[in-house]
């Protein structure tokens, strides 16, 4: 094969993702009326935003070679957190801040607060403790879920102060300013991963932990940054939660955890570490979110849906195999 | 030290001696197993149960299956060996949780189906609003809504169900597109908010409202799926009363949505009613003895107890709440529990 041909080739497959999301936005544009136009483009992006942020901190996770389960239900609790307080109805305290804006900072800095630390908590245990990840972080989605209902007593918040819904209804180039936030977190941590000693770090930790711990390089404090950035990540996913229903309920974000795993392996992160990359992975929430809305307009009958999205999810997946298979055949 | 024993002896023979009448005056214990505790109806009808059979004698200890059928049964099997006067189920499933109530009754155990009708097997007393129903008069409620800005029952109509796995939303989806059925020229699209989710409804409503910017009506099957909508559409620039909407179960914050001009119709599920009705006839059911057939004042309301094939059946009719008469107290999203006292039926 000349030089040529590989090249375009290796970009093909580095990139498949968004090929796979640009054949299918097509295909669906073809098939389901109404499905070409810039609003629902912007719906695919804005419906991807809490997502993908919440993708973000699981993908940092599984790069350095380990898992984060708890972030969906960290993602809950820092919505209710954000729910109880700033939200005049249900269980909603309406506590006020003068001036108003203040609320925003202060909401956001909760929800940061209230997911970075169990995130240091799942990581401390994880590191420190040196117990698995999975099973730590499994219990911390039982029991962070758990807390939610404990504080909430099974109601919910409604009425988010008008200062931190401003964020859901205010647009800018066509796109609501929370999807810019998903965006901007995206383009942050890509460059982190990309640019800076830790992210680099984070990559090798999870290729092989013991060799990257002889290279001198401090994997224990690398780690626990990782989790306690999943959980801060996890919990602004929260907080657009929060914005994006006006409030919080018991269950909500129920069911996200798994379509963030999807995204992350679709993005081309493997679950062994120490490969992916963030852009990948916002492509696949992208692709994921294509699909979800193409369900929507199709209209098909409540009990299909999940089948059909299961069954697009796989093909995805396997398309990635297949990519693979691809590359080690041209190394 | 021989006073401070003696003193603490003392305070707990007082506080037995002041406890004892309270157990004796106990006719015995009732489990209600709820299905989930994540709603607003759930925990609302845990303390409604709680509050009406306590004023008739009895108390009730509650355990949550977390929406989950396999940890219901078990928790029925639970129960049954601890032998309470009545278990009051409201099951996840329908058809998966009769072996459990066959087995209760085997046993010598009442069971009571609250809001969540089993009709495939007897059980000793059932109390519901009428999953079916609730779509009645949400149909009813669409017809009008639809005529008075279309001039006749025509227009489009987007659904928002609840959980595809959910009975209870497959049913009132089952009444609402029965009735609908007499008007060929309203639209239904359907779809569903999986696991309940808000932010599922809220995206279903941002897609629709774009490819349908036509849609005249949003009918959701819970109030905190409106809520989403709500936000949805407020993103989308839209105003109260721009789009039409409609919701069922009652929820307080579906009121609330009323108040602000957002939400049109919430169709009630009488939760307070439901739950009283089951503690007015809790005598009957302990003892076994019979449940005659008529009509019955429950909390105000004219409710009809019907001698079914699987059993003793009350139903008690929902209300759809409007601006008018949003602020009445019975109505349980507005969280004032009745002050009349529940007694048993002699």
């Amino acid at each position: 094969m000349n030089p040529r041909t590989r090249h375009a080739l290796e970009f093909i497959l580095d990139n498949l993702v968004w090929f796979m999301l640009l054949f299918v936005l097509v295909i669906f544009s073809l098939l389901i009326p109404n499905y070409f136009q810039l609003g629902i483009f912007a719906n695919i992006i804005e419906a991807s935003s809490v997502l993908g942020v919440m993708s973000i901190g699981l993908a940092l996770v599984i790069i350095a070679g380990h898992m984060d389960l708890s972030v969906e239900s960290v993602a809950a609790l820092s919505a209710m957190a954000v729910g109880i307080l700033f939200c005049s109805s249900g269980i909603g305290l309406g506590v006020q801040l003068h001036p108003e804006w203040l609320m925003v900072p202060v909401s956001l800095l909760l929800a940061l607060a209230v997911g970075g630390l169990i995130g240091a908590f799942n990581g401390y245990l994880v590191v420190r403790v040196k117990m698995s990840a999975f099973i730590i972080t499994l219990a911390s989605y039982i029991w962070v879920r758990g807390l939610v209902l404990v504080i909430s007593g099974g109601r919910s918040a409604q009425d988010l102060a008008p200062a931190i819904r401003w964020f859901g209804i205010q647009r800018l180039l066509g796109l609501p300013l929370t999807a810019w936030i998903a965006i901007a977190c995206f383009v942050i941590f890509s460059l982190i991963m990309a640019k800076t000693p830790f992210g680099r770090h984070l990559v090798m930790i999870g290729g092989n932990e013991t060799a990257t711990f002889r290279a001198g390089i401090r994997v224990n404090r690398n780690l626990i940054i990782a989790f306690v950035l999943a959980g801060a990540i996890a919990g602004l996913a929260g907080w657009l939660l929060a914005i994006r229903t006006s409030g919080a309920t018991a269950n909500l974000g129920v069911g996200l955890l798994f379509n963030a795993f999807a995204a992350v392996v679709i993005g081309g992160v493997s679950l062994k570490g120490g490969v992916g990359t963030l852009p990948g992975v916002y492509a696949g929430v992208l692709l994921l979110s294509a699909i979800n809305t193409a369900i929507n307009l199709m209209g098909l009958p409540a009990n299909f849906t999940q089948v059909i999205h299961g069954l697009l999810v796989l093909a995805a997946v396997l398309l990635d195999a297949f990519k693979q298979t691809i590359r080690q055949r041209l190394a | 030290m021989k006073r401070i024993l003696l003193a603490l002896f003392g305070i707990l023979a007082l506080a037995f001696a002041t406890l004892m009448p309270a157990f004796a005056q106990s006719k015995g214990t009732v489990y209600y197993m709820v299905p989930t505790l994540l709603d607003e109806f759930q925990t609302g009808s845990v303390s409604a149960l709680e509050l009406f059979l306590k004023q008739v004698g009895y108390e009730m200890k509650t355990l949550n299956a977390d929406n989950k059928t396999d940890a219901q049964q078990s928790q029925m099997n639970d129960v049954i060996a601890l032998k309470p006067s009545a278990i009051i189920l409201a099951a996840v499933d329908f058809n998966a949780l009769k072996p459990s109530i066959e087995a209760a009754r085997a046993a010598g155990i009442p069971v009571v189906e609250f809001d969540r009708q089993i009709t495939s097997t007897p059980s000793d007393f059932t109390s519901v609003a009428g999953t079916i129903e609730i779509g009645y008069v949400a149909a009813d409620q669409a017809e009008k809504l639809l005529k008075a800005k279309n001039g006749s029952v025509k227009g489009k109509v987007l659904q928002v169900l609840g959980d595809p796995g959910d009975p209870y939303t497959l049913d009132i989806q089952k009444g609402f597109e029965e009735k609908m059925k007499a008007f060929p020229d309203v639209k239904i699209i359907s779809l569903p908010a999986m696991q309940w989710e808000a932010s599922n409804a809220g995206t279903i409503v941002a897609d629709q409202m774009l490819a349908n910017p036509d849609i005249d009506l949003i009918f959701s099957h819970a109030a905190h799926l409106s809520v989403a909508a709500v936000a949805s559409l407020e993103s989308a620039g839209k105003k109260p009363g721009d789009v039409m909407l409609m919701s069922s179960n009652g929820a307080p914050v579906g009121l609330d949505l009323i108040r602000k001009g957002w939400l049109n119709v919430e169709v009630e599920q009488p939760l307070y009613a439901q739950a009283a009705a089951v503690a007015m006839f809790m005598d009957k059911i302990a003892k076994k003895e019979e449940i005659k057939p008529g009509e019955y004042d429950v909390l105000g309301l004219k409710s009809t107890v019907t001698k079914e094939t699987w059993g003793p059946n009350i139903k008690i009719p929902g209300a759809a709440i409007t601006k008018e008469n949003v602020d009445n107290p019975a109505f349980w999203g507005n969280q004032k529990p009745p002050t009349d006292t529940v007694k048993s039926v002699e």
